[in-house]
């Protein structure tokens, strides 16, 4: 059994005039949640949708569970589900009778009453219970999200992709439904989480692929995200505060903001913190606290796709003033 | 793509069209138009005389059959052979639904050859249900005399049965090609309204055609000149021309209909 449950090399999508996707590299394995983090239009779901065999890519190319995949000839093997956007199902039948009709393409050989086992644990696991017997056409939008699963669920899936799985439902829901993917990954699977919301990608996430603009920024563990940060952020405490915010303006690399309940936020690299604690010293401002701060998905997430430099901004604001003594950190 | 895989779908979406109220109706309409069309029949004094057979529609049974089968293919085989193959694949669009169907274990070749099957298997068997609910009614309310054929020759009611019946089954390859056209345009429109309305609005577009003069080979390329094949058979001696004329020219709709709806289908991005 391959380890990897995904791979997907170089895969490339145009729409018209828009790429979508540029040599984009997807790579999940089984036992982890993988995260798929990016903005709006960054082609996150166009390459759910390719790996599902949706769209047709350009270039590149795709394994499922260890086996080439070509998205235009082949069906998707048995084992690989997914949930793309809001799920949607025929409105004029029962949530179970849908089921039983995806139970049925996925399965030809299976007999009625073992279809009718599959789609019950499916129902339940996605704790659709009181409701799968009502027409689709009366389900709220959580609902239908948790019909979704089902669908996806009754696969038996090895590799499961999620596009925005909980952004419908409510807190408890979305809990059953990332503790679900916490439980396929344990028992073996690979999960590909899709999310705007970091915090449940940093909860959920070991691994996480940011994408922006159709091309991959950054594709690795959550620690070595953090590690790779342009800039550490730090807490500084010292004697005189606003001096030293002056000084900070001064040193290449380094950002210095006021922080909430006082103090300063300070956003520098290892080397250019030590050269302005250095700095510091000789200026005469004491170092009263200085302690580097968990940053959060979601500031290492802005950082990467915002469209502002940190370190450009920090070398302008280094440039020596005429009046001022140079402190030697601005070669 | 395997049979299995094909059947499959095919079960699937026989399911699917067994749960909308619209293809069943369209199919009790069938059995039940012509009990009516003949009940109306007996209880009128006068005849459809200017109708092909309309003259001995109140003799015989069989004769009721053929005016039914005259007037169907004016209006109502192109409007029952789009009914679900103008909205087969159009409706996964409109529900949003192709991303569930094909992200499953069936190819989309599996998908498009299921589909097709379903929707030719359905108007073979609205045409069928016609066929026979016409015949049955012909022979339980008029009555199953004799049919004087267009060359004025008495048939007997078995030869005039097998004749009727042969009639009705000539109507088949046009059916289907207007069914090939209905799929094409619920693929490449994505919408039901046009999958629907278009073969229905071009098969009476074609029949205004053929009554303006025009070269030959540009009439016998109408699908609709295939619907009058089934003359030849009520005729002394019996022709065969017009019916293999019309074969293939349906049979030419139906496959470039079924290759270029194939092939959008295949090359289709489901993008959301």
């Amino acid at each position: 059994m391959a380890r990897t449950a995904l791979e997907a090399l170089g895969v490339s999508k145009s729409f018209g005039p828009r790429a979508a996707l540029r040599d984009v590299d997807l790579v999940a394995r089984r036992g982890e949640v993988h995260g798929l983090l990016g903005p709006n239009g960054a082609g996150k779901t166009t390459l759910m949708r390719a790996v599902l065999g949706l769209v047709r890519p350009d270039g590149g190319r795709i394994h499922l569970l260890g086996r080439p995949f070509d998205p235009v000839a082949d069906a998707v093997p048995d084992g690989v589900a997914g949930m793309v956007d809001t799920p949607a199902f025929y409105p004029y039948l029962t949530g179970r009778a849908n089921l039983m009709l995806l139970a049925r393409l996925d399965a030809a050989d299976a007999d009625a009453s073992a279809t009718r086992a599959r789609v019950d644990a499916a129902i339940e696991e996605s704790g659709l219970v009181a409701d799968a017997g009502a027409r689709v056409a009366g389900y709220s939008t959580g609902m239908r999200q948790r019909l979704g699963l089902a669908a996806a669920l009754l696969r038996s899936p090895e590799l499961l992709l999620l596009d925005e799985a909980t952004s419908s439902l409510d807190p408890a829901a979305a809990r059953e439904v990332r503790d679900l993917a916490r439980r396929l990954a344990a028992d073996g699977a690979a999960v590909v989480w899709s999310s705007h919301d970091m915090a449940e990608v940093e909860e959920l996430c070991a691994a996480v692929t940011i994408v922006d603009c159709g091309r991959v920024i950054f594709s690795g563990g959550v620690d070595e995200l953090r590690e790779r940060a342009p800039s550490l952020p730090h807490a500084l405490r010292t004697s005189d505060d606003r001096a030293a915010r002056a000084l900070a303006s001064r040193c290449i690399g380094v950002r210095a903001t006021p922080a909430v309940g006082g103090g300063l936020d300070v956003s520098a690299d290892a080397a250019a913190l030590d050269a302005f604690v250095i700095a510091l010293g000789r200026y005469g401002i004491a170092v009263r606290a200085l302690e580097r701060r968990t940053r959060s998905l979601e500031s290492l997430f802005l950082e990467l796709t915002a469209p502002v430099d940190l370190d450009v901004a920090c070398a302008i604001g280094a440039e020596p003033a005429d009046d001022e003594p140079d402190w030697g950190l601005a070669s | 793509m395997t049979l299995r895989g094909v059947g499959t779908v095919a079960a699937v979406e026989c399911s699917k069209l067994a749960a909308q109220f619209k293809p069943r109706a369209a199919l009790a309409a069938c059995a039940a138009g012509s009990f009516a069309f003949a009940a109306a029949l007996r209880l009128q004094t006068t005849v459809p005389e200017d109708t092909l057979f309309g003259r001995s529609a109140k003799e015989s049974g069989f004769a009721l059959s053929l005016v039914v089968l005259g007037f169907a293919a004016l209006w109502v085989v192109p409007a029952l052979t789009s009914i679900v193959a103008g909205d087969l694949f159009a409706a996964e669009d409109r529900y949003g639904t192709w991303t569930m169907m094909l992200a499953r274990s069936r190819a989309r070749s599996e998908v498009f050859a299921g589909k097709a099957l379903v929707a030719f298997g359905y108007s073979a068997l609205a045409i069928a249900v016609l066929a026979a609910s016409s015949i049955a009614a012909g022979l339980l309310i008029i009555g199953p005399a004799p049919l004087v054929n267009l060359s004025g020759v008495a048939l007997t009611p078995s030869q005039a049965l097998a004749r009727t019946a042969f009639a009705w089954v000539a109507t088949l390859p046009a059916a289907l090609a207007l069914t090939a056209i209905a799929l094409l345009l619920s693929i490449v429109t994505r919408s039901s309204a046009a999958g629907i309305g278009v073969p229905v609005v071009g098969a009476l577009t074609m029949q205004l055609c053929a009554l303006v003069d025009g070269p030959q080979a540009l009439r016998t390329a109408l699908i609709t000149t295939a619907f009058d094949g089934w003359h030849g058979l009520l005729a002394e001696p019996r022709y065969y021309g017009p019916l293999v004329r019309g074969v293939l020219a349906s049979v030419a709709y139906l496959v470039v209909s079924v290759g270029i709806g194939y092939r959008t289908l295949q090359r289709r991005d489901i993008a959301g």
